[in-house]
């Protein structure tokens, strides 16, 4: 029993973190449908942002959060004016995913050698005072940096779930994401909603950055991994279903960490993988959505 | 009001529009009839700046908005409610209203203009928290002119009006129109397959056939008038 409720703990704050890594991934998709290869290395770079400012100024890496995402936030906007806009001339959602594919690629190129040069190859992580210390939750125990993890992720699944649906951005956010063209002729300026949630998504990235480097590790080359999960979660919440990406991240966690009970800990990732091919062999519109929507 | 010359459009390299030339006046009801695939919808998108045309102009008051993004021209003063209508599916008929009040000007003036729209099509106000996906095709079209209303338009297009509704819904549609018409003074650009009813609405008729301008003049004129009865509206001897 005991055995069982810590591998659930273990579940849900690995699963809270891969559903964390997807919300941005998950609103590029949505909004502009462009696949974005480079979500992995903007995860990276955030998590070396508070490397740096924990190593050179000592900074608590959650209370480093705002300013990475603030940092983060510009380089999404950089990025898009860079690499995004020139695509937007594709208005077919298929020509978008494609062309962003390719483009996106290259940029993860750049960023993941820049990465390297800037901090070298080596493994990082943030050795925080409270690093091995634990909480105790029904008899389980939880690390406190996972459980913290935790908090950040839903926090910012619900603020932006409030983002979107309370707030005029949001819904020009969500009408650009059902229809661009209607959007713009009910007066919406896609371009500049489409550059907001461009810099949204990598300040979205550069969170779950933070939470990895302090509750994991990361290198230059880490980012791609992190991409493969942030795409087997979209895939079960459904593109363009930003309200299931938290759940479905959860529903990934659990199963992959339950799975321990059963096999080896080293098919985990396989695991994900299937859980991804299975998907999209016989539910590719996501788990959650209903018929008719 | 709208002054449109020798426009053409192309859809890629396909040339849709072949020297258009129009005009709308202040506070009218002008009507496009023609067979399918004459370039109505490409002229209605060229306006609205979905389409850019390549060449000619068009200025609206006493600014050129052929080279202005979409929103702007919204922001100008022109809304239009596309064919097949375009409704945001997922999101409630209210949030619908409120991202077509997304301009500036109309930003401010939500409230009432969302009241104002609920007067005209009561049955939106008992739907407004439903789905836009759950509509009838008729409720759907109130909506779509609903959420064009929303930016306060001075000249409403509307493609399609009456397509896949029933007579009675366009009925009802079509007297919406004509009364926002007279009363709220919005000057109307109709593209309609109904060319009787359109033109029994409309002050003036234009004539299009394969991109071309070919005929133009008063909608009871054109009304009476032997090509466009015998093309247009199955009466031939």
């Amino acid at each position: 029993m005991n055995m069982l409720l810590q591998t659930v703990l273990v579940g849900v704050t690995i699963g809270a973190l891969y559903g964390l890594v997807a919300l941005g991934f998950g609103l590029i998709m949505g909004v502009m449908k462009f696949v974005n290869i480079a979500h992995g290395s903007f995860i990276i770079i955030g998590g070396y942002v508070a490397y740096w400012l924990f190593t050179l100024w000592n900074v608590d890496p959650y209370l480093s959060i705002p300013v990475v995402m603030c940092c983060m936030f510009v380089m999404g906007v950089v990025f898009f004016r860079l690499a995004l806009s020139p695509l937007l001339k594709y208005p077919q959602a298929e020509m978008r995913m494609d062309k962003s594919l390719l483009v996106t690629f290259g940029v993860t190129w750049v960023l993941d050698n820049a990465v390297t040069m800037i901090w070298t190859p080596d493994t990082r992580s943030i050795m925080t005072s409270y690093a091995g210390s634990t909480l105790s939750i029904l008899g389980g125990k939880i690390g406190l940096t996972g459980f913290l993890g935790l908090v950040v992720a839903v926090l910012m699944a619900a603020l932006l779930h409030l983002l979107l649906s309370r707030t005029y951005f949001g819904k020009h956010v969500r009408a650009a994401t059902e229809d661009s063209g209607a959007a713009a002729l009910s007066g919406v300026n896609v371009r500049r909603t489409y550059l907001v949630s461009c810099g949204i998504a990598a300040a979205l990235a550069g969170v779950s950055g933070v939470v990895i480097v302090s509750s994991y590790s990361i290198a230059p080359s880490s980012g791609l991994n992190w991409l493969l999960t942030a795409m087997v979660v979209i895939v079960l919440a459904g593109e363009g279903n930003m309200v299931w990406i938290l759940p479905a991240g959860l529903i990934l966690g659990l199963l992959q960490s339950l799975s321990t009970l059963f096999v080896s800990s080293a098919y985990q990732q396989p695991i994900a993988l299937v859980v991804f091919i299975l998907v999209l062999m016989f539910k590719p519109t996501g788990l959650f959505e209903r018929e008719g929507t | 009001m709208l002054e449109i010359s020798n426009l053409s459009s192309f859809h890629g390299d396909m040339q849709a529009l072949w020297d258009v030339s129009m005009t709308v006046e202040d506070g009218r009801i002008v009507t496009l009839v023609g067979s399918n695939g004459a370039g109505k919808s490409t002229l209605m998108q060229s306006i609205t700046g979905l389409v850019k045309p390549k060449v000619g102009s068009i200025s609206f008051g006493d600014i050129r908005i052929d080279k202005l993004p979409t929103h702007r021209i919204v922001d100008a003063g022109i809304c239009l409610v596309p064919e097949g209508r375009r409704l945001f599916p997922r999101m409630t008929v209210l949030e619908n209203l409120e991202v077509g009040a997304s301009v500036k000007a109309a930003r401010k003036a939500r409230e009432q203009t969302i009241d104002w729209v609920y007067e005209i099509f009561p049955i939106l106000k008992t739907r407004s928290k439903q789905k836009a996906g759950a509509l009838s095709g008729g409720e759907q079209q109130m909506l779509a002119i609903g959420r064009a209303l929303m930016s306060k338009p001075k000249l409403l297009l509307i493609d399609e009006m009456s397509l896949g509704l029933s007579p009675l819904a366009a009925q009802t549609i079509s007297q919406v129109i004509k009364r926002l018409n007279e009363s709220a003074r919005v000057a109307i650009l109709l593209v309609e397959q109904d060319v009787q009813l359109a033109l029994t609405m409309a002050d003036r008729g234009y004539v299009m056939e394969n991109g071309r301008i070919v005929g133009q003049g008063e909608a009871k004129k054109l009304l009476c008038s032997r090509e466009i009865t015998e093309a247009y509206l199955g009466m031939a001897e």
